[in-house]
């Protein structure tokens, strides 16, 4: 699904220099902005906007990541939250109350004082509008400021993932106060952040450093974002010196390409994850037997390896390995005989059919679905794939028109964003038709859980039930996979797939 | 005008008939109720169909297209935008295609069944059926990778940096011209067989005429009648944007934004774009006819 962030099509390129040097060899002219050390990034498509609060489109958030800040940030190794513009807070006893105190010294590119006034509007803006991420603040009460340094947020229950919900991407920016007043954020700029807007056109989006960065001011002296839809003209433009940097590379050519030292091919396990659902009105995949059957049928790693290329991790729950809330447990090992056994005990005579929805808004599935397809055909299910718009798809999903769809859930940091929504009973996402009170007393402890492991203990719980019950049907977490020039340095390529150019440095 | 009122009717019908759920797909999967009531009320979506449709059409009267839904700004900045990149790649691909068609079928219809006109018909043939994407991609990679000639896509205004603009141009130029010359090499290929053929040119060749002034004044000028009528629709074709060529040249054209519309259930994008198309359909059916009657006195009577 088009989760928090839709997904880049990630997919990585190699350098091969050819002929030229660094960057000069082929005219890049274009955008222009910036100065002579001005990092052209190769990316896959046009934000469709730039308010932050409103868009929820990877490629506006690949931009804006450079030009907002937020009150807090995942720590580009691990994830875990850290001080951006709070640089301190503490909770109350009852965990109803949060207090901010922010950053001093903080300015707008417009050269005006950062405060606690633009914090208190920036999410109010949010709440009272009803914009995209306003989900975000459901157990929000209020929203004061104590003062020009300290924020206090007040809340109906407990929340332990606040900072996860306030932090984990630039939806949640701080805007200054009445911006959406002053300016017309779907195409203007006025952030805290490391660059500052240039110009944004059908072609490129150019940042420029902002001198007076809170943090320093950025190595390089400003970013152009160049729009290249298709793989292999990226990573020829990454080849040939046009761009220094890109995340859209043909994924059969990842393997090729980590050999090759005139590129710079990074991968790192995402914390997207990609899975299948069967729908619950739809006999006979109400049955649990028949879901574990299906299960029981499927070899993940070929699947992945389909639709990655290898560049993808097989993993039966929905965490991925590095995370802190990973629960290794894999109790599918791909079992023909023992699916057939399920499906007969269910009384299920094959063939038989199943309609399976994928969308060719993420080609991969496509090609995978075929070989969900081969397998499952094994065990006497006849799969039918349906290829649609994802528009349609949306629709169809929404009104409960299918068997069953592949789908992927992206840009998850907090194990409540993995699980509750999807499983507890009717829960908004739950469109499976999921019901298991265990799961859901679990999922609501977990929900309000202040203490890291004993949080870690009760989701570990619920996933395993969830897993056996087949509620979905893990597959795999696809790796970020990122190409730079050799020679560049200071980026880091991160699992929540956030593009942070800030230390960044030509070679 | 009367077209146009049909035309803007049967646009409005099809793109809300299409299914599909903007308000959905600009929230993505995450999102609360009231977010989506909020967001679909401010769109204007909760209104009638009919009320949306009168709307839209007395906007669309005084030159206001609307709002996109997904990027905020008006339809016509948008399509504003886009037009320059289009009208440029449309005209670069006429040039090459008529520099392929005009000698390439005008020779083969001299000699037919000679060698060149096999050469014509593999090459036409070829034009037709490979696909604009393939071809795209092989020129990406032999002349931006491993020559290194030419960049490897995107477009810049020919004010700003005219050596620039011309190096990104021409290979999907070349893509285009190619597919669309294949189709014309054919036409020009028949014309000029037919004109050959004709009485008059018998008569003129039997007075004895210089073959050079038979073929100019009796063979030729006869046939650009239907030359001109199938650039023109070769035209039409190329100024709605040519989607794939655009998405591999990373070319901001009209294409590109109608896709992007079409994805996002984008309707007064969607609108805007093809009310456009019909325009430009329109205008250049009225070029057609008044070059025809340029062309042949007899359509003036």
């Amino acid at each position: 699904m088009r989760a928090t962030r839709p997904l880049a099509l990630a997919a990585v390129g190699t350098l091969a220099l050819s002929a030229c040097g660094g960057g000069e060899s082929v005219d890049t002219g274009g955008g222009g902005g910036g100065g002579e050390d001005t990092l052209v990034a190769a990316v896959s498509a046009q934000p469709d906007q730039l308010d932050p609060h409103v868009t929820t489109a990877y490629a506006s958030f690949q931009v804006l990541e450079n030009v907002y800040d937020t009150l807090v940030v995942p720590d580009p190794e691990d994830l875990t939250m850290q001080p951006s513009l709070a640089t301190e807070w503490e909770t109350s006893e009852d965990g109803l109350e949060w207090r901010f105190t922010l950053r001093d010294g903080v300015t707008f590119h417009d050269g005006s004082e950062f405060d606690s006034a633009d914090v208190v509007y920036s999410y109010n803006r949010i709440i009272d509008e009803e914009l995209s991420n306003s989900f975000r603040f459901q157990n929000v009460e209020s929203v004061e400021a104590d003062g020009a340094d300290t924020v206090v947020i007040t809340l109906s229950q407990p929340t332990p993932n606040l900072l996860e919900r306030i932090g984990s991407f630039k939806g949640m920016a701080i805007l200054p106060e009445n911006a959406a007043e002053d300016l017309d954020l779907t195409t203007e700029a006025n952030g805290t952040g490391p660059f500052q807007l240039e110009s944004s056109d059908a072609s490129s989006t150019v940042l420029t450093a902002y001198e007076d960065y809170w943090d320093g001011a950025p190595s390089v002296d400003g970013v152009e974002f160049r729009y290249i839809t298709e793989p292999a003209a990226a990573l020829t433009a990454l080849q040939n010196g046009e761009v220094q940097w890109t995340d859209n590379v043909p994924p059969q050519r990842i393997e090729s390409l980590g050999g090759d030292d005139s590129v710079q091919l990074e991968t790192t396990p995402s914390v997207d994850y990609w899975y299948m659902s069967m729908n619950y009105d739809r006999p006979p995949f109400d049955n649990r037997d028949v879901r574990r059957a299906i299960s029981f049928a499927l070899d993940r790693e070929e699947i992945a390896e389909a639709a990655w290329f290898g560049a993808a991790e097989p993993n039966q729950t929905a965490i991925p390995e590095d995370s802190f809330f990973h629960l290794d447990y894999s109790p599918f090992e791909r079992d023909p005989e023992q699916a057939r056994q399920l499906l007969q005990q269910a009384g299920v005579t094959t063939p038989l059919t199943m309609g399976l929805m994928v969308t060719d808004e993420y080609p991969e599935t496509v090609t995978a679905a075929q070989v969900i397809a081969s397998q499952l055909d094994e065990v006497g299910i006849d799969v039918q794939i349906e290829q649609l718009d994802f528009a349609t798809w949306l629709d169809r999903q929404g009104a409960g028109e299918y068997d069953a769809f592949y789908l992927g859930w992206l840009g998850n940091l907090d194990p409540a964003a993995y699980y509750q929504e999807q499983h507890q009973t009717d829960g908004p996402n739950n469109y499976q038709g999921y019901s298991n009170p265990q799961v859901d007393e679990l999922l609501q402890q977990g929900a309000t859980e202040t203490d890291d492991d004993a949080r870690k203990e009760i989701y570990d719980q619920a996933a395993t039930i969830i897993v056996d019950d087949v509620s979905y049907l893990y597959l795999y977490n696809p790796d970020v996979v990122q190409a730079w020039a050799p020679g560049l340095s200071g980026y880091q390529i991160r699992a929540d797939k956030a593009i942070n150019f800030e230390n960044v440095e030509l070679p | 005008m009367v077209v146009l009122a049909g035309v803007s009717v049967i646009v409005f019908a099809l793109v809300h008939l299409v299914p599909g759920d903007p308000v959905r797909l600009a929230l993505g999967t995450r999102f609360s109720q009231e977010t989506y009531d909020t967001l679909r009320e401010r769109s204007g979506l909760d209104l009638p169909l009919v009320q949306q449709f009168f709307t839209w059409l007395g906007g669309a009267v005084t030159g206001d297209l609307g709002v996109s839904f997904r990027s905020g700004d008006t339809v016509t900045a948008l399509i504003a935008e886009r037009l320059p990149a289009t009208l440029t790649l449309a005209f670069a691909s006429i040039l090459v295609a008529l520099l392929i068609a005009i000698p390439l079928g005008t020779i083969s219809a001299l000699r037919p069944r000679s060698i060149i006109d096999r050469f014509a018909t593999v090459v036409s043939q070829f034009g037709i059926s490979v696909p604009d994407f393939w071809m795209a991609i092989v020129l990406i990679l032999v002349f931006a990778g491993t020559l290194g000639w030419l960049p490897s896509g995107g477009y810049v205004p020919l004010g700003e940096d005219p050596l620039g603009w011309l190096q990104r141009l021409v290979m999907p130029a070349v893509v285009t011209g190619t597919v669309s010359g294949a189709v014309i090499t054919r036409f020009v290929r028949s014309s000029v067989l037919e004109a050959i053929g004709a009485d008059h040119v018998r008569t003129a060749q039997a007075k004895g005429l210089p073959a050079r002034q038979v073929f100019t004044w009796h063979v030729l000028r006869n046939a650009l009648l239907p030359l001109v009528t199938v650039t023109g629709v070769q035209l039409a074709y190329l100024l709605s944007g040519v989607v794939v060529v655009e998405i591999v040249f990373s070319w901001p054209g009209l294409g590109q934004l109608a896709l992007q519309s079409v994805q996002a259930r984008d309707y007064p994008v969607l609108q805007g774009a093809i009310l456009l198309f019909a325009v430009v359909f329109l205008i250049i059916n009225l070029v057609v006819d008044l070059l025809y009657t340029a062309i042949d006195p007899r359509i003036r009577r």
